[in-house]
């Protein structure tokens, strides 16, 4: 739990008591079955490009599920690492920016700012993970996929970069209810909705600078690991290693 | 002064323009009365006049210093101005901040000398001025300003070092 | 007519034997020539405008024109439009930008460095040099905006006050390659009118109607007194000093680019004097195959001769050693490191997908550097012409392979891609070649393309010096 939940994020100095939101993916529970990349796209309004831009890698998913291959057949196990932004705190996308686009807010995320994104595309070179996606057409939702559009998130235009933000608006959300209310966030109140539409709860989102959340404690596992580590991105999803159980 | 008399010779060689210029001065004429024009850049010494002295330097020199701090204000001052963190990176680095400096001062050093040697020159100068067409084709022009006691002497002095085309000369639209 | 043209005395002339004469005649600066001559020789191919020309005109204006188009379709329905795609978010764009600044290297390189140094060779090809700069640079300069997602905010990154309360992130490589390259712009612009303003002057002497008043216009009134030719001898001198640190940093700028991210085979300490090198090396070669068109197509054997073409050859050559030896210094390093994703690229090019490009590059950036060892071959216009053409082909595609081919893979195989380019950059990409060409056919017609006053100074600087026997070609120290 945040010891000192202010009611205005905004104003929040980067000091002491500040959050730091994370995830963590446990990919012994992950099942690969994608219901975390379709509530991504129902909650951002992220388009659907369809199958022929699709192939040319044009696909837009904040949050995708990589799927590998182990083995020779027929001794084959199929291993699935759903993949989104890490947030990572040396972010590799955020300096290359000449305009500011994407930085860093005082609560670790990676923040993308797509009014002020020119399309350069360099932060989604530098990203390591391949996790930013570029809007190369106008977004498009044919009818009736207008009719669902998340009126908390803002549509983007063509020719700017977009990703995943852990969900910013139902962290904002609740962080002003419960600030209305006079208390604090509790942990497991806010959940991205990937991590809420995760069947087998793969996904768990909180506070990794609170201790006793259930994201650190789960962070402090054996089997903990962080994508490409090695490269001092220092990301805030960690992965739980997967076992045997995998398909 | 523009009444007084002006003359303008033409030469074929250097070194008798040079004589010209030595008998010249002998005679009385002023060093800054006298104006040499080519179409080949002659060393001054070597037409006997002396070098000019400079302000070029000073205006370069005055113009890095400026981009520089410009630079610096821009890579250094601006970002805490705009302050917006990203990741891992302080707000100003040294690297990023040597570059832009570097940049910049070397624009304004570039800019600065063009400027400069534009402003030196008095360019641009558009208008009539005193010019003979057959400099580019190869000649030297002699151009003095005398005591009109002095005309017959200049005459013969350019006569004698081999000038030609020797009258008042021209204003030229240039 | 005037002083400097009996480079060796009547007497001297006599002296020698027929083939000595016939061997200093063929020496540009030696040459007995009147100034009046030499104008001539620069001002009338500049008049004569065949069909030929303006055929040529036409089709380029042509492929400029499609371009433009497809510049426009790109910008309407979005950068789908070109076949960049995840993960190669840079395509044929940026490697064409790194093309062309590699090429405008050459025009500084040349005229600065050989100013400095003195070497007279240089006179009558810095103007052509100067121009390659410029027009190269154009054309690069208009990439950074064509691959923009968003190209109708490219002043986003001008840093000026604003209602936003936005500033430019001057953290970021393409906020320095922004402001290098327009300084680089900038620089080699002035430094290029700068040494032309004489021989403005000179052309408004012998010109008549429009072409009269432009020269009148841009020649600002100079007469050449020995006060102008001391100032521009100075201001040029500071250029010379001034554009080298630019032009050195400029690329290793783009290379920055490229090498401060961590993308595997990117993220290299070598890629800055790698670039550099590779600049000069496509820049000289460029220049070299530009003069060889120009002579041809101007009628300029009088200035541009088997010594120039000497001289450049060899400059090449060294180039493409350089080149050789920093892209070997980066691939062993590289080889011997066996990072897994280094090696997959390294595999890809060498014998997969990408091979043939690979080889491509190779052949056509070492085979010259072998065959201009000779100085027959470097003197012969049309091997010349046919090297120089390789090296860049090499050189393009190295820029592709660097650009796109390091792109395709990285850390997530899952994430690993391929590019294929579509039409809309081809024409994209013809399009600046157009363009450039255009601009230096016309560049070429309306200002004197040969630096008369330099080659009228390097002739005041030779006469032959009696050594022994010998009568030999000197050089006085007169700059």
């Amino acid at each position: 739990m945040a010891k000192a939940a202010k009611t205005s994020v905004e104003e929040t100095p980067p000091e002491e008591g500040v959050r730091r939101w994370g995830m963590v993916i446990d990919l012994d529970r992950c099942t690969g079955c994608q219901a975390c990349v379709v509530a991504c796209h129902a909650e951002n309004n992220v388009p659907v490009v369809g199958e022929e831009e699709s192939a040319r890698g044009r696909s837009m998913h904040w949050i995708r599920v990589e799927r590998y291959w182990e083995g020779e057949y027929p001794n084959v196990k199929a291993r699935f690492m759903p993949l989104l932004c890490q947030q990572c705190t040396q972010a590799p996308c955020e300096p290359v920016c000449p305009v500011f686009a994407t930085y860093h807010t005082p609560e670790g995320l990676n923040a993308q700012v797509y009014n002020r994104c020119i399309g350069v595309r360099y932060c989604a070179n530098n990203c390591p993970y391949k996790v930013r996606t570029f809007n190369w057409f106008r977004p498009q939702f044919p009818e009736p996929l207008d009719q669902q559009l998340n009126p908390d998130v803002t549509t983007r235009s063509r020719g700017i970069i977009e990703k995943c933000t852990f969900c910013v608006q139902r962290i904002r959300r609740v962080e002003l209810d419960a600030g209305a209310e006079g208390r604090d966030v509790h942990d497991g109140e806010i959940q991205p909705a990937c991590a809420q539409s995760c069947p087998s709860s793969a996904l768990v989102f909180g506070d990794l600078n609170d201790p006793d959340s259930r994201v650190s404690q789960l962070a402090r596992s054996r089997r903990a690991f962080r994508l490409l580590d090695f490269l001092g991105t220092d990301p805030a999803v960690i992965y739980l290693k997967g076992g045997e159980t995998n398909v | 002064m523009a009444d007084a008399p002006l003359l303008m010779s033409l030469f074929h060689k250097s070194t008798d323009t040079a004589e010209a210029i030595d008998a010249l001065h002998e005679l009385g004429v002023l060093d800054h009365k006298i104006k040499v024009i080519t179409g080949v850049p002659y060393p001054e010494r070597a037409i006997g006049r002396h070098v000019e002295w400079l302000r070029l330097p000073h205006i370069v020199l005055a113009g890095a210093l400026a981009g520089f701090i410009f630079g610096l204000f821009l890579s250094v001052i601006t970002p805490h101005l705009y302050r917006l963190d990203v990741g891992g990176h302080p707000a100003v680095g040294f690297p990023p901040a040597a570059v832009i400096t570097f940049v910049f001062t070397m624009m304004a050093t570039i800019v600065s000398t063009f400027l400069g040697v534009l402003w030196e020159m008095d360019f641009p100068e558009f208008g009539h001025k005193y010019y003979h067409k057959l400099v580019t084709d190869g000649h030297l022009a002699v151009l003095v300003e005398y005591p009109p006691s002095l005309e017959e002497k200049v005459r013969q002095i350019f006569e004698q070092h081999g000038g030609h085309h020797i009258q008042r000369p021209e204003r030229q639209p240039l | 007519m005037s002083d400097q043209t009996p480079i060796a005395g009547e007497e001297e002339m006599a002296e020698l034997s027929p083939d000595l004469r016939d061997e200093y005649e063929g020496r540009l600066l030696l040459a007995q020539r009147k100034d009046w001559e030499i104008n001539e020789a620069v001002l009338r191919p500049m008049m004569e405008t065949g069909p030929r020309f303006w055929i040529a005109v036409a089709v380029l204006g042509a492929i400029v024109a499609w371009g433009l188009y497809a510049w426009g379709y790109m910008v309407y329905y979005g950068l789908g439009a070109a076949g960049i795609n995840r993960p190669v978010y840079w395509g044929l764009f940026i490697a064409t930008f790194v093309f062309w600044v590699g090429i405008s290297h050459a025009g500084t390189m040349i005229s600065a460095v050989l100013r400095l140094l003195k070497a007279d060779w240089r006179r009558p090809i810095t103007r052509g040099a100067e121009a390659m700069t410029a027009f190269a640079l154009m054309m690069a300069g208009l990439y950074p905006l064509i691959h923009l997602g968003r190209v109708w905010k490219f002043y986003w990154m001008i840093p000026y006050p604003n209602n936003r309360f936005m500033w430019p992130n001057f953290q970021s490589p393409l906020m320095w390659d922004m402001v290098a390259i327009f300084t680089y712009l900038i620089g080699s612009s002035l430094y290029l009118y700068l040494a032309l303003i004489p021989d403005l002057a000179m052309a408004r002497d012998h010109t008549k109607g429009w072409r009269y008043k432009l020269y009148r216009t841009f020649a600002l009134g100079w007469r050449g007194t020995e006060g102008e030719w001391h100032k521009l001898h100075r201001a040029l001198g500071i250029f010379s000093v001034v554009i080298i640190p630019v032009f050195l940093s400029v690329h290793s700028i783009v290379s920055w680019d490229f090498a401060v991210t961590i993308q595997p085979r990117w993220h290299s300490s070598i890629f800055a004097p790698y670039f550099v090198m590779g600049a000069v090396y496509s820049g000289l070669a460029a220049l070299a195959t530009i003069l060889v068109v120009v002579r041809s197509g101007m009628r300029l054997q009088e200035f541009l001769r088997a010594e120039h073409f000497d001289a450049l050859g060899k400059l090449v050559m060294v180039a493409g050693m350089g080149w050789i030896y920093l892209w070997f210094a980066g691939f062993i390093v590289e080889w011997y490191g066996k990072d897994p994703v280094i090696m997959e690229l390294i595999h890809d090019e060498i014998s997969g997908k990408l091979a043939p490009f690979f080889w491509l590059q190779m052949v056509a950036n070492v085979l010259p550097v072998i065959l201009l060892a000779f100085r027959k071959i470097r003197t012969n216009t049309k091997m010349l012409l046919a090297l120089t053409l390789l090296v860049n082909v090499g050189m393009f595609t190295e820029r592709v392979l660097i650009v796109v081919g390091n792109l395709q893979r990285n850390y997530l195989p899952f994430d690993w891609g391929s590019y294929r380019p579509t039409w809309v950059e081809v024409s994209i990409v013809a399009m600046t070649f157009a363009g450039f060409i255009l601009l230096y056919l016309l560049f070429s017609r309306i200002v004197p393309y040969v630096p008369v006053w330099e080659i009228k100074e390097g002739r005041l600087r030779y006469s032959l010096r009696r050594i022994g026997r010998l009568l030999v070609p000197t050089a006085a120290e007169i700059e």
